[in-house]
């Protein structure tokens, strides 16, 4: 056994002449810090459950259509493809949303870390879009990672797969067009909302019940009530009259599912998309920009506020 | 001596209060007190001074730049503010390691600047424990520690010693005093605890209705008076009376005999007028101005 030789020596305080790197190093840290806070990292294993379950129940739909479509091949045309699966997973989402999001803002006003962040090298508008760039990257990795798993599913079930390819291949771009849309939506709507109260529960709470009163509302102006049977659906009678095809717009679950039925250009028999395809193309695409730019100034106004 | 903040004719208003009013100071290297009652801009002008708010008229200058306009003038100023600002699920160690990479440090060396500041105000012991569970104390320590973290060159600390017991309030003021005095970082204390600024500041800068009424080093203000204080055990009244037949000018100061003195020669009447009325003496010294008197002056 070797003894020890070494000795300690307590240096008093050491000043710092390391590199300082400014706003850029700050933004960084803020958006790696939304990052880990989306997924619990450092916050105890309770924190991490929510988030990875979360995650794991918007893959799935993927995961089961991309191996039902491997081992029924004859099936695989009437089973859900690209262009359905932002909306068979957007209630998926749209919960994920609602509770992973405001984590990221929530706490930091309610503890009052805000005003630690507001006096370093870094603006309101730079915190608010470092928080806003973390979540939408795992939002959109997690649409994206969805559309891969089925298309590698769909790919390898095809009998002459580079024919698929072939066939298919602009379900590519719109995968990602329509995937980049779902996911700034689906961002910017949650972190709008929590800007205006400290409390997650109540942002979670307002996000959820806004999708399903505007869905319930416009399933009634518009006659079209998705969660019914195919049967009752295609007898759409609005109670709305001419005026139904306008109401469809209510609908905040479908703002961005709307915009993505137009890149895939699916018009579906009895489905409110069918009763919206009588609008002008220009006013679905025309209200998602409004929506969600409004919901993004909102949000900025209200953090820029708070330097005040 | 290096001048690190300066307000040039500084003017916030609110609408039609006036909350600094056209007010000039300098702050420069050492230990400075902000001093001054609740409402007298104290903390309108450490906003200011942090780029928080826009001045009205005139600047708040960090360094030569005003933090309002330019962001990156921030990363050398630190804050610690009164009220609570700590996440309550994260260790201090990760709290500090990310307050110091937001403050513009790198990662790996954000990581060697929480350990060192967090040993340094005494919570090394403590650093792997989530900040909700600490105590008041220790929570006012990562307080200090997370303003820091990156080395500033000087540190606004506004009511440290808020909330604080006794035994807390004094560690924290040494604390403070150890921060200024042996890491070299200049420190703005505000307070309205005099006490606090009294014993851990160099130089006052004294706020009263958005208005800079006295400004200059502490030891001005508590330099040694011309009245001694006497304080006995026993035979005050006679002990006074004594003295008035000695002639000397005598004063109650609350359980003390406050003498004015004229001349030597009141030193031997004093020891006369004990000897003569055999009181027993426990005290005599002159007495120290204070900086309660600053406002005890004042005619308001």
């Amino acid at each position: 056994m070797t003894q020890g030789t070494g000795e300690l020596f307590d240096l008093g305080y050491q000043h710092y002449d390391g590199p300082r790197e400014g706003r850029m190093r700050a933004r960084k840290s803020v958006f790696v810090d939304g990052i880990k806070t989306t997924f619990g990292v450092g916050h105890g294993s309770l924190a991490k459950v929510l988030p990875v379950m979360l995650f794991a129940a918007a893959m799935a739909p993927a995961v089961i259509l991309a191996l039902v479509a491997s081992l029924a091949n004859p099936l695989s045309d009437v089973l859900p493809d690209h262009s359905d699966y932002y909306q068979v997973v957007s209630i998926i989402l749209i919960i994920f949303a609602a509770l992973v999001a405001p984590e990221l803002l929530c706490p930091d006003r309610r503890n009052g870390v805000i005003s630690l962040y507001l006096v370093r090298p870094l603006t309101t508008t730079d915190y608010v879009a470092a928080r806003w760039l973390a979540f939408f990257s795992i939002t959109l990795l997690l649409v994206y990672s969805g559309q891969a798993v089925l298309l590698a599913g769909l790919i390898l079930s095809a009998s002459e797969p580079l024919d698929y390819i072939k066939d298919n291949w602009l379900d590519i771009p719109r995968i990602l067009g329509a995937g980049l849309l779902v996911a700034v939506f689906i961002t910017t709507l949650p972190l709008a909302i929590s800007a205006f109260t400290d409390r997650r529960a109540i942002a979670a709470a307002v996000v959820i019940g806004l999708f399903v009163i505007s869905s319930a509302a416009a399933g009634i102006l518009t006659g079209c009530d998705e969660s019914q049977d195919r049967d009752f659906s295609e007898q759409c009678e609005p109670l709305t009259g001419d005026s139904a095809k306008w109401y469809g717009l209510v609908d905040i679950g479908r703002v961005s599912t709307n915009v993505n039925d137009m890149i895939f250009g699916v018009e579906e028999e009895g489905q409110r998309s069918q009763i919206m395809a009588e609008l002008p193309r220009i006013v679905p695409i025309g209200w998602y920009v409004l929506l969600t730019g409004g919901l993004a100034t909102v949000l900025w106004w209200r953090y820029r506020k708070l330097s005040a | 001596m290096t001048t690190l903040l300066r307000a040039n004719s500084l003017t916030k208003r609110y609408g039609t209060t006036v909350a600094l009013d056209s007010v000039d100071f300098e702050i420069q290297e050492g230990i400075t007190g902000l001093l001054g009652p609740n409402g007298a801009g104290k903390s309108t002008a450490i906003k200011l001074f942090l780029g928080l708010l826009k001045p009205t008229a005139g600047s708040a200058e960090v360094m030569g730049e005003k933090p309002y306009e330019s962001v990156e003038a921030r990363a050398r100023l630190g804050y610690m503010p009164e009220h609570d600002c700590l996440p309550t699920a994260i260790t201090a160690s990760e709290f500090l390691t990310h307050m110091a990479q937001v403050s513009g440090i790198p990662p790996a060396y954000a990581r060697i600047r929480a350990a060192d500041i967090l040993r340094h105000v005494g919570l090394e012991d403590e650093r792997y424990r989530p900040i909700g569970q600490c105590s008041t104390g220790m929570k006012q320590r990562v307080k200090l520690a997370q303003s820091l973290a990156h080395d500033p060159l000087v540190v606004l600390l506004d009511e440290p010693t808020a909330g604080l017991d006794p035994g807390g309030r004094e560690d924290m003021l040494r604390l403070i005093r150890r921060t200024g005095r042996e890491f070299g970082i200049s420190i703005v204390l505000s307070s309205h605890l005099m006490g606090d600024v009294e014993t851990t500041c160099d130089r006052i800068v004294v706020l009263d209705g958005g208005r800079v009424t006295e400004e200059g080093a502490v030891s001005r203000y508590t330099q040694e008076t011309e009245t001694i204080l006497i304080d006995v055990d026993s035979n005050r009244e006679d002990l006074v009376t004594a003295l008035a037949n000695r002639g000397v000018k005598t004063t109650l100061d609350g359980a003390s005999i406050a003498v004015e003195l004229e001349n030597q020669s009141d030193y031997d009447a004093i020891r006369d007028a004990l000897v003569e009325t055999n009181t027993r003496l426990r005290r005599m010294a002159p007495r120290r101005q204070q900086l309660t008197d600053i406002f005890r002056s004042d005619p308001k």
